[in-house]
């Protein structure tokens, strides 16, 4: 036997053993998450990784056979209600939230459910801005932590699904709720908020995993006499929204936390609050152990389109100018496509990745350069992109393979409305809304843009906009949805269709991929139903 | 008034309105409300309410306060209408005492006579096509209570150019805005051409149905032409085969369907 062959047979069985685990193991340390990549039969976080690529190391499922990808098993959520959950997946057990803000753990082999937790939500909750869903957990040692829309973080034995505790995040007669996924760091637990359509004041927020003691607080509108504070005019920044209800990205070398923030309150009026509105519709690069800014980019100043910026920041690395880049990448909710340099956050480039109509484009500080006339009005304005965006809160995917960022892209218009704009505590503040201009006038597609310019490289139609997240895996595969409900692959290098299922309910979810037993699954929600899906 | 004078008394007007409760002027519900109503609500249910691919709603109405305000809040998405955009509480009030007051009006007498209009409906052989009552064809919109749906306006544009109206929320089956009783031609890899109208679709399948009632059901991938006729309908124009008073008749025959008695 030769020292290669014996290398390949080891990993092999090494392979063979961690995808065997048995269930009981769960215990999850920092350094697990830190070294997700190594271990695709789990996946540990809400992206599967800290630099959120939603991408898949197995590559059992593949362009040559998944065309036989079939059903392995199904779960049915207790409540019905709009599932959005994207699993995390570890040593045998699979933790999904189902809504509003139910944890349940799932045997990876069954579907049978092992636990499952329901925190106390008052009948009269206050929930504006979206609907009550829960997008998933977080795992952290031998806890699961989850968010309620009562605007509470939970900490769960990950064994028994037993209460550790519980805490207000913030007080929800104020309009403050979590649906994100928290995101689990080196001895601390992130979370966000969501509420921005009822004038609360964001902030991100760190929790000690063993306690619940809040280790700082970072609000995303500066506070009088801060930097920024200037930016809102009209003392409207206490009540300014900027909400930061999405999980973010994480680079451990850099140790840095990147976080994304929504739409300024009152969404549809401006008027009411002249200025950049900072730091709203923005990504903000934070020092995990403080909190503290290091450096912030603004997306949309002065946002009136309820275009909020929570759309999953995607870390990678390549080069550009002749040089190796720590980058950071997001396809905006605005149609354009960013790429940043993650270590300073200087902005690099700006390419519209579908319709819009309300800028010449971006210049070369980053800012966009408004056409006139497209903010709302009382009669109505159509703009693209649509209200819910070119891009929302699913998932995007990059494939390390292919350095392909794919993102589903939605192209469509919304008739804005400017309205009334008056400050009531729990109450919608959002000053007008917006009709979609839907239907056949409408269409979405699974869009491969170049990683470092957002050059189109092939895209793959559907027949309208959903909220359908994406993962890309090293079998060459792309996986996403349909809000139609169909579940589909596609060949990762050019976008030709492999494989699809009518699963009957549509997704507005994000797929991701695990290993269990030597055999590769994927796993996705459609409807009322955790789906997940095997070769024979 | 020039139209853009009256644009920009219109943005006076808003901003006045908006405004009101921090100037602490009183809000004025009636004039806030038509407003609203006339930006949001007139495209679907006529200047006034009289309604158009939308109901009337210039009559005293069914439903009470609680559910008069949830239609307007949310839409009714089964029946068509959308959410039209997020309210807050106050507007919503504001539109509901609005609505209400469309209702204080003379009612509009229609031309036609519905007794006469539903020997027109015979006549013109429309049951090969359309069900009232259990009765009839399915390749167009059952009509049974067409007159809880629609007004005068649209179903005699429907009538006259059928392809200009685009039926939306009748089916059920399709929503999110997309047409119902679309003209499809589909052409497959071995050169057969299919037309009928669209029942459903999804990204990767369509299904539809053929002049004679018959069900397809494709995948897109086995086609080499989909072609969706958003500005067309099956339906011929009778536009040159009826004359004034008889399409009056047909069209009060039309409203009538439905209605409370």
């Amino acid at each position: 036997m030769s020292a290669r062959t014996f290398t390949t047979l080891f990993v092999a069985l090494l392979g063979l053993a961690l995808l065997s685990a048995p269930v009981s193991a769960q215990n999850v340390p920092y350094q697990r998450l830190v070294n997700a990549g190594n271990t695709p039969q789990d996946w540990l976080t809400y992206n599967g990784n800290y630099n959120s690529q939603r991408y898949s190391g197995l590559n059992q499922i593949n362009r040559q056979n998944v065309a036989q990808l079939r059903p392995a098993w199904m779960y049915q959520i207790k409540k019905p209600g709009v599932f959005e959950a994207s699993p995390v997946v570890a040593d045998g057990v699979m933790y999904i939230s189902e809504p509003p803000s139910t944890v349940t753990a799932l045997d990876v082999r069954t579907g049978r459910a092992l636990w499952t937790w329901t925190p106390q939500i008052p009948d009269n909750v206050i929930v504006i801005g979206s609907p009550p869903v829960n997008r998933g957990v977080a795992i952290l040692d031998d806890m699961v932590f989850a968010g309620s829309i009562a605007g509470h973080l939970a900490a769960l034995d990950a064994k028994t699904g037993v209460l550790r505790w519980d805490i207000a995040v913030d007080d929800n007669r104020k309009g403050y709720y979590l649906t994100l996924a928290p995101l689990a760091l080196d001895g601390k637990i992130i979370v966000g908020v969501s509420g921005a359509e009822a004038g609360i004041r964001g902030f991100i927020a760190a929790y000690d995993p063993k306690t619940g003691k809040q280790l700082w607080r970072t609000y995303t509108i500066p506070g009088p006499g801060e930097p920024g504070r200037d930016s809102w005019g009209a003392d409207s920044a206490n009540i300014g929204g900027s909400s930061t209800w999405l999980t973010g990205s994480y680079d451990p070398t850099l140790n840095t936390l990147y976080w994304v923030t929504g739409n300024p309150g009152p969404d549809y009026d401006g008027d009411v609050r002249p200025g950049d509105n900072l730091y709203t519709c923005s990504v903000l690069a934070l020092d995990p152990n403080t909190g503290r800014l290091k450096w912030h980019f603004q997306f949309t100043p002065h946002d009136v389109h309820d275009w909020d910026s929570n759309q999953i920041p995607i870390l990678f690395d390549d080069n550009i100018g002749g040089r190796p880049r720590k980058l950071l990448a997001v396809a905006n909710r605005n149609a354009f496509y960013y790429v940043l340099d993650r270590e300073t956050g200087a902005f690099l480039s700006a390419t519209p990745y579908a319709k819009q109509t309300w800028a010449d484009g971006i210049d070369a500080k980053g800012r966009p350069m408004l056409k006139a006339g497209n903010d709302p009005t009382v009669d109505g304005k159509q703009v693209w992109p649509n209200l819910q965006g070119s891009a929302n809160w699913y998932s995007p995917s990059y494939s390390p393979q292919t350095k392909l960022f794919y993102q589903f892209t939605r192209e469509m218009s919304t008739i804005y409305y400017k309205g009334q704009a008056k400050y009531i505590t729990g109450q919608p503040y959002t000053a007008g809304g917006g009709t979609a201009v839907n239907g056949d006038d409408a269409y979405a597609a699974i869009r491969a843009l170049e990683g470092t310019t957002g050059k189109l490289k092939w895209e793959f139609k559907l027949l309208q906009p959903g909220m359908d997240g994406v993962l890309s895996t090293a079998g060459g595969l792309v996986f996403s949805g349909t809000e139609e409900g169909n579940f589909f692959a596609l060949d990762a290098e050019n976008g030709k269709p492999l494989w699809d299922m009518q699963l009957g309910g549509p997704v507005h979810a994000n797929p991701i991929s695990f290993g269990v037993d030597g055999k590769q699954y994927v796993a996705i929600a459609a409807g009322w139903t955790m789906y997940v899906f095997g070769l024979p | 008034m020039t139209l853009q004078h009256f644009r920009t008394f219109a943005l006076i007007a808003a901003v006045a309105v908006a405004s009101g409760g921090a100037a602490g002027q009183t809000f004025s519900q009636a004039a806030g409300g038509k407003q609203l109503f006339d930006a949001l609500c007139t495209d679907c249910h006529g200047v006034n309410g009289t309604g158009d691919e939308a109901p009337a709603i210039n009559h005293p109405l069914g439903a009470d306060e609680a559910a008069l305000k949830k239609i307007i809040r949310d839409g009714a998405p089964e029946r068509g209408m959308p959410r039209v955009r997020r309210f807050t509480e106050e507007e919503v009030e504001t539109l509901a005492v609005y609505v209400r007051t469309l209702g204080n009006g003379a009612p509009v007498k229609l031309a036609g006579d519905a007794g006469k209009g539903r020997a027109v409906y015979q006549k013109l052989d429309c049951q090969a096509c359309h069900t009232i009552g259990g009765q009839g064809g399915v390749l167009g919109p059952e009509l049974t209570k067409i007159g809880q749906r629609r007004a005068a306006s649209y179903l005699k544009q429907a009538v006259l150019e059928p392809g200009s109206v685009r039926s939306k929320g009748v089916q059920g089956i399709l929503l999110n805005g997309f047409s119902e009783y679309l003209p499809v031609s589909v052409v497959s890899k071995n050169g057969s051409e299919t037309r009928g109208i669209r029942i459903n679709e999804d990204s990767f399948t369509i299904q539809m149905r053929d002049a004679n009632g018959k069900l397809y059901s494709f995948r897109k991938s086995e086609l080499v032409n989909v072609d969706k006729q958003v500005a067309r309908s099956l339906m011929p124009s009778y536009k040159d085969k009826l004359s004034a008073g008889d399409a009056d008749d047909l069209v009060a025959y039309l409203v009538s369907l439905g209605a409370s008695k």
